[in-house]
């Protein structure tokens, strides 16, 4: 019995220690993604340091710079980056 | 307890073992390199400094003719003699072939894939760009959102209005470079395709017909 504690122990374990970097790589990918959408729109951020999902596909950004942004897609289905304060 | 520490001792024996002979193979592929530094160390006189051998393992693959690096190594059979033939050729050739020709390589890899490319395949490139992981999902948008632009752009040029195709060709030259400063770092082979179907496309768009017929 104390075999199995143990070895389920083990497993949540190695479960939590694989988990954790997937979601930090989801959350880099994301970050990424959105620094190259503010430069392609020509923009000043240098990098996204901190982004607030406020629904589905729309974000509120936070830059290297401390420059805001909400980056977001419209009704036509363009990204939009508005300058926040 | 002792036969591990026998293993052990094995294991690290056998190790350093295999280290010494990739010794000659490098050797063999560094001298392999001053046939382009000598040529292009006097275009940059930049090098000094940092001497970082990794970086010169993509140089060394480009040069194929290696005469002078096979003689100075074959000329002494025995292997003391070779130990103290590399340093000489080993040390000095890495540090100005690495600062000269490292960011040169990859236009040089770029313009020579762009004159091997096939002929333009533009749904194949829309596909790969599509499946491509090197750009996210909303960049991909935004760039979608780019190209629609500036396809309005020119239909408006094509419709007498103003933007002239000296316009539209820098503004297409920036799109183009948006897209290829997005994919150089992760996805080289997209971006040297990218690179290669350049022209083509901007002659389909900068042609009225082939506009249309692209647009229809």
């Amino acid at each position: 019995m104390n075999r199995r504690i143990v070895v389920v122990t083990q497993l949540l374990f190695a479960l939590a220690l694989f988990a954790a970097p997937s979601f930090a790589a989801d959350d880099e990918a994301l970050k990424k993604d959105l620094t190259a959408v503010i430069a392609l729109q020509g923009l000043p951020c240098g990098e996204v340091v901190n982004v607030i999902v406020q629904a589905e596909s729309d974000f509120a950004v936070t830059c290297k710079d401390a420059n805001k942004y909400r980056v977001y897609l419209n009704d036509a289905g363009r990204v939009i980056v508005d300058k926040q304060k | 307890m002792v036969r591990h520490s026998a293993v052990l001792l094995v294991l690290l024996s056998s190790g350093c073992a295999s280290v010494t002979p990739p010794q000659p193979q490098v050797a063999a592929t560094q001298p392999v390199a001053p046939q382009p530094a000598a040529t292009k160390s006097a275009d940059t006189p930049v090098a000094v400094a940092t001497p970082e051998p990794v970086a010169s393992q993509p140089v060394a693959s480009q040069p194929v003719a290696s005469q002078p690096a096979a003689t100075p190594v074959r000329t002494s059979a025995p292997q003391p003699a070779r130990a103290a033939v590399k340093p000489p050729p080993v040390k000095p050739v890495p540090q100005p072939v690495l600062k000269g020709a490292a960011p040169i390589a990859p236009a040089v890899a770029a313009s020579r894939v762009a004159a091997a490319a096939p002929p333009l395949d533009l749904d194949a490139l829309k596909a790969r760009l599509r499946a491509t992981k090197a750009i996210g999902v909303f960049t991909k948008i935004s760039l979608k959102n780019k190209v629609d632009d500036l396809m309005k752009q020119f239909t408006e040029h094509y419709q007498g209005k103003k933007p002239p195709l000296a316009e539209l060709r820098l503004s297409y030259d920036l799109l183009m470079m948006k897209v290829l400063s997005l994919l150089q770092d992760t996805d080289q082979t997209l971006a040297s395709e990218v690179v290669s179907s350049r022209e083509a496309i901007w002659a389909l768009l900068a042609d009225e017909k082939k506009f249309f017929a692209l647009q229809g």
